[in-house]
């Protein structure tokens, strides 16, 4: 069979399985928090008992062993049948996996990659409250005592980090040197005695993110992952193993989620707008923009021609366009979304425009700025001199 | 089969990029006899066969150098002749045009209608006339060959701020079409105009795009060289973002072309609203390689101007930008609609 009909094979198994255990009814079901979490956990487990949930992971993993053409057409249909997102498995699947799998130790992988398909979850404690676009300079210290480290310090931005059994934990082991090399990785069990997580709420009502304060927290030595100080390479060699698929799948979404604009266009009596209609037009031509960029950035990692500072480009035209897209949203909308009411949690549709225009401001915030992506952009692609390191008030 | 790569090797090294509006002539004759012309037709027309993203990979290596040959009319009206059922010596019509004898065309604008079998039109939009024996014409229900020489057909050249390009103006005056000439009636000839209005916005999209490439590499070329408080202008974060933006909406509307070029299923409207976004970023590129060569870039003597002069004409050429952006937003309402 050619590659191409193993695909095709592969789309239909995925469609007809999704036919029969699509969750439905699930945005009524994620009103809260609490309960999008639940949501979320039901889905994980079935995609993992369907083999769906972790294409991406080596081939020993039941459901493991998927080219990124199969990925691809694994979160193609996902988005296409309206699918909950993988939100609350996305750390454990993505950055834990990774990390483990490619940095850590035999008994960290037997330990922990197991758990993360029965449920165990993950969050990430990277940036700080001083380390965020520069996260090289982050100060939550870890000094080893014995056979463990005590870390004090405090983490933030830590995605879900409330619901997290685990976290994968960057601090500082020591101040010698350049910044990078005295950073070290852990794994933290987030039960351990001295955290405390303490969620963000935000300007549209949620609590996505999280504080993590950590007062005299023991982790073990067993669980460093990589050589003291080697915790930087760690996190760059996996931290953007997934940014393809994910913002190829988002693109999708948000370009099947055009007809809720042409909906308020057809409410709001606007249809013979020339104005509004030349609006919509150059949206649609710039969501269809962002999917064929998504789509190239793949397809070049798949035929091994990516380019440094391509993944950026990717992900400012995809948030670009969803702040245009929501944007667009709320002013034809018109007052009917300055009302609060019931919102769907961890979704591009929220089900009020007001939600969704300022949900739109995570993708140029989260996951590098859109400003440290113009960096990247402007320094490795454009090959563009960086500015002077040194510099003192 | 041609790799798409090869075409453009070939094409870079026929026109190198240091060298901006190259002879339009000397141009021409190399384009012919690299075979270019004939790419699109199908093998038993003599061509080559070749598919959308070919000829799109030729636009836009030549927007790339600001080319001066006509080879975009060129090509249109080789699809036009490819695609008639009722020209007589079709197969000798694509021979010649492939060769080299030059079959002109509007590129949108202007006026035509055909009034008691004759048509009258002004064309305001015509390259190189003087290097071609006919003209392409486009009315309702009719296309047709025109003669340039013939009788109560004018051209006249126009004066253009972009003079990477030669524009005529081509005016007929009550002429009946010769019989032997006609490509389409009817249906046929509408559908024909409308097919080649998505071809045109395609060519126009590839063109824009190869030009705003290049306008980035001369800006960013020119802030790495360029030293102000004892540093190159191109360590300001500022500028280095804005430069950041400018590959960011090329690389984008780039992936857009390559999908929309190699998709049979795209609509008039959709290559239309590709063109004019394309249009739209050349612009903004172009507006912001002047901004940031500062003085020099008002001059004539840098090359800054010639992007941007070739840039808003393409955005005036084939079709307004607000009616593209009007007829997408049309065409969404409808699909969505019918889904």
């Amino acid at each position: 069979m050619s590659e191409q009909t193993d695909l095709e094979a592969l789309r239909a198994e995925v469609r007809s399985w999704l036919a029969e255990n699509k969750p439905a009814g699930w945005r009524d079901l994620s009103r809260t928090q609490d309960d999008f979490v639940k949501t979320q956990r039901d889905w994980f487990a079935k995609l993992v008992k369907a083999g769906f949930a972790i294409p991406h992971w080596t081939a020993e993993w039941p459901g493991g062993g998927r080219g990124l053409a199969e990925q691809k057409v694994i979160y193609e249909e996902l988005a296409e049948a309206d699918c909950p997102r993988l939100l609350l498995s996305f750390a454990s699947t993505y950055h834990a996996f990774a990390t483990i799998n490619e940095c850590g130790t035999e008994a960290q992988k037997k330990r922990y990659l197991p758990a993360i398909l029965e449920g165990e979850t993950w969050c990430q404690g990277f940036s700080e409250p001083n380390a965020g676009s520069d996260l090289a300079s982050l100060k939550c210290k870890a000094e080893l005592k014995g056979d463990k480290y005590v870390i004090n310090g405090q983490k933030i931005w830590s995605t879900m980090a409330q619901y997290a059994d685990r976290c994968l934990l960057l601090v500082r082991t020591s101040s010698d040197g350049p910044k990078q090399a005295g950073i070290t990785y852990l794994l933290m069990d987030m039960k351990a005695p001295g955290v405390t997580v303490s969620p963000i709420n935000q300007i549209q009502g949620d609590e996505e993110f999280a504080e993590i304060f950590l007062d005299d927290v023991e982790v073990g030595v067993e669980e460093r992952v990589g050589e003291e100080g080697a915790g930087w390479a760690v996190a760059q060699a996996t931290l953007s193993s997934e940014r393809g698929l994910t913002l190829m799948e988002l693109s999708y979404r948000m370009r099947g989620a055009v007809w809720r604009i042409a909906e308020l266009i057809r409410k709001h009596q606007r249809a013979e707008d020339p104005g509004i209609l030349r609006d919509f037009g150059k949206l649609v031509t710039q969501i269809d923009s962002a999917c064929a960029i998504a789509d190239t950035f793949l397809e070049n990692r798949m035929n091994g021609i990516e380019r440094l500072g391509d993944a950026s480009i990717v992900k400012n035209t995809y948030s670009r366009a969803l702040r245009a897209y929501s944007l667009l949203g709320l002013r034809l909308g018109g007052l009917d979304e300055q009302y609060r009411g019931p919102i769907t949690f961890g979704d591009l549709n929220t089900g009020n425009w007001m939600a969704d225009f300022m949900n739109s401001y995570a993708w140029t915030i989260a996951g590098g700025s859109e400003e440290v992506q113009r960096n990247i952009i402007a320094e490795r692609m454009l090959e563009m001199p960086r500015e002077p390191k040194n510099w003192t008030f | 089969m041609i790799e798409l790569s090869e075409l453009r090797d070939a094409a870079q090294k026929a026109f190198p990029a240091d060298q901006l509006v190259p002879d339009r002539d000397k141009s021409w004759e190399l384009m012919a006899e690299m075979g270019w012309l004939m790419m699109r037709p199908p093998e038993e027309l003599g061509g080559l066969g070749l598919g959308r993203d070919a000829s799109t990979m030729i636009h836009f290596e030549l927007g790339r150098v600001l080319s001066s040959a006509p080879v975009l009319p060129a090509m249109l009206a080789i699809e036009a002749i490819a695609a008639s059922d009722c020209l007589a010596d079709k197969e000798d019509w694509i021979e010649r045009a492939c060769t080299g004898e030059l079959i002109t065309t509007s590129l949108g604008g202007g006026s035509a209608q055909l009034e008691g079998g004759a048509i009258s039109a002004k064309l305001p939009n015509v390259p190189d006339a003087d290097l071609a024996g006919h003209v392409l014409v486009f009315v309702p229900g009719l296309v047709a060959l025109v003669p340039l020489d013939a009788q109560h057909v004018e051209s006249c050249e126009l004066e253009m701020w972009d003079c990477s390009r030669r524009l005529f103006e081509v005016t007929l005056d009550a002429v009946t079409p010769d019989e032997t000439l006609v490509i389409a009636r009817g249906d046929a000839a509408d559908a024909l105009a409308d097919r080649l209005l998505g071809e045109l916005s395609l060519a126009l999209a590839a063109d824009c795009l190869g030009g705003a490439n290049a306008a980035i590499e001369l800006t960013v070329e020119f802030l790495k060289m360029r030293k102000q408080f004892d540093r190159p202008l191109a360590m300001f974060q500022v500028l280095k973002h804005r430069c950041a933006d400018l590959k960011t909406q090329v690389v984008s509307a780039e992936a857009l072309l390559w999908s929309r070029a190699g998709n049979a299923d795209a609509t008039t409207t959709d290559l239309g609203a590709l063109k004019t976004l394309a249009a739209e970023v050349y612009q903004f590129v172009t507006e912001e390689a002047i901004q940031m060569h500062g003085g020099i870039g008002l001059t004539d003597e840098h090359q800054c101007h010639l992007f941007m002069k070739r840039a808003m004409l393409n955005l005036a050429m084939g079709g307004m930008p607000d009616e593209w952006h009007e007829a997408a937003g049309r065409q969404a309402l409808v699909d969505i609609a019918s889904a």
